[in-house]
């Protein structure tokens, strides 16, 4: 049994670090994405995450040429592992602006808080524009 | 949920504290791994909807369009449309690529058709209507595929993560739970055998002395 529990554990051990592999290296702004022709940044696992055209351009169309250069792509939803719930937030300014967009919200303070039920209507909309990481306290 | 004890070589304090400690990861680890397939479950859900939806939207579109088509035929001739579904792009592009999702790699598909500037003027308008009925078919179907297959991976990490939080959830957590009691309630007991042994050692003393 207690070699079972050492497996146990080391697959477990595996398992954090496979949650956030696949976070990006470095982050690009939206204008910098628009002028590319295949939208992507890269990942830590070393693959690439590519973003859908249309979102980009709809992301555009609701923030602005001006904060368009200011909102860093992907958007990383913190999932807060510390809270009992599964919560989400998004700490950064300018993607919490596009996101209370996408969701409706008219008042919203930072950290935006996103709980699964939002998760779908984001998905919807700028699914490849969205990457979860996991925190832990 | 599992009855059994960790077998412990030596039950000792510091064994108590390991076991506190490694329940204290277990359950951290539960948690990240509970709100990991909260997120991929939901995520399983909202892209089988969509495929469902899409998969009726592309029968009842080819529907449509072969209806279109047919109204195109009766105005135009069949070498027209022919001429007409080779001249009609300029190029058409499937851009394949990857995403992540949730720690899941999913496919991303898009498509994009540049069109000849005129390549649509002096044409029957039933014509046009086909053919932009059939291109927004080719869209769907596309998304359609990448979605479907998305299912596929995000399935089998679903069931992956499932597992492994039903190990934490009712295995091990619960051997650790069973595993702490035991060696508290060991504790206890010998705590109480040194409480008793005291006083019969100190009753003994007692005696002695008086005798």
């Amino acid at each position: 049994m207690l070699e079972d529990e050492k497996l146990l554990e080391r697959y477990l051990s595996e398992e954090l670090k496979v949650v956030n592999r696949s976070l990006p290296i470095k982050r690009k702004t939206l204008s910098e994405l628009l002028r590319e022709e295949y939208p992507h940044v890269l990942t830590r696992d070393g693959g690439i995450h590519m973003f859908r055209k249309s979102e980009l351009r709809l992301a555009y169309e609701l923030l602005g040429s001006e904060l368009a250069s200011k909102l860093y792509l992907p958007i990383i939803l913190e999932v807060k592992t510390e809270f009992k719930e599964t919560v989400m937030c998004v700490n950064d300014a300018v993607a919490a602006k596009l996101v209370a967009k996408i969701l409706g919200l008219k008042y919203y303070e930072l950290p935006l808080y996103i709980y699964p039920k939002q998760l779908s209507v984001l998905r919807r909309s700028i699914g490849t524009l969205i990457h979860y990481a996991f925190t832990f306290s | 949920m599992s009855q059994q004890v960790i077998r412990i070589v030596r039950p000792t304090k510091i064994e108590l504290i390991r076991l506190r400690r490694r329940l204290a990861i277990a359950r951290r680890l539960h948690k990240v791994l509970k709100d990991r397939l909260v997120i991929l479950t939901q995520e399983f859900i909202s892209l089988i909807k969509d495929a469902l939806s899409l998969r009726k939207e592309i029968h009842k579109g080819l529907d449509l369009c072969d209806e279109k088509l047919a109204k195109a035929l009766s105005v135009s001739t069949l070498r027209e449309v022919e001429v007409l579904a080779t001249t009609l792009y300029e190029s058409f592009q499937v851009i394949v690529g990857s995403r992540v999702s949730a720690g899941v790699r999913v496919p991303l598909l898009d498509i994009e058709f540049s069109e000849y500037s005129n390549a649509l003027t002096k044409k029957p308008l039933s014509l046009i209507d086909a053919a932009r009925c059939y291109r927004s078919i080719i869209e769907k179907i596309a998304k359609l595929t990448e979605i479907e297959y998305s299912i596929y991976r995000i399935g089998a990490e679903v069931s992956r993560v499932k597992r492994r939080v039903n190990a934490l959830e009712y295995i091990l957590i619960p051997r650790l739970i069973n595993t702490i009691k035991f060696l508290e309630m060991k504790f206890e007991e010998r705590e109480r055998e040194d409480k008793i042994r005291l006083k019969k050692v100190k009753e003994l003393l007692l005696r002695r002395a008086g005798g």
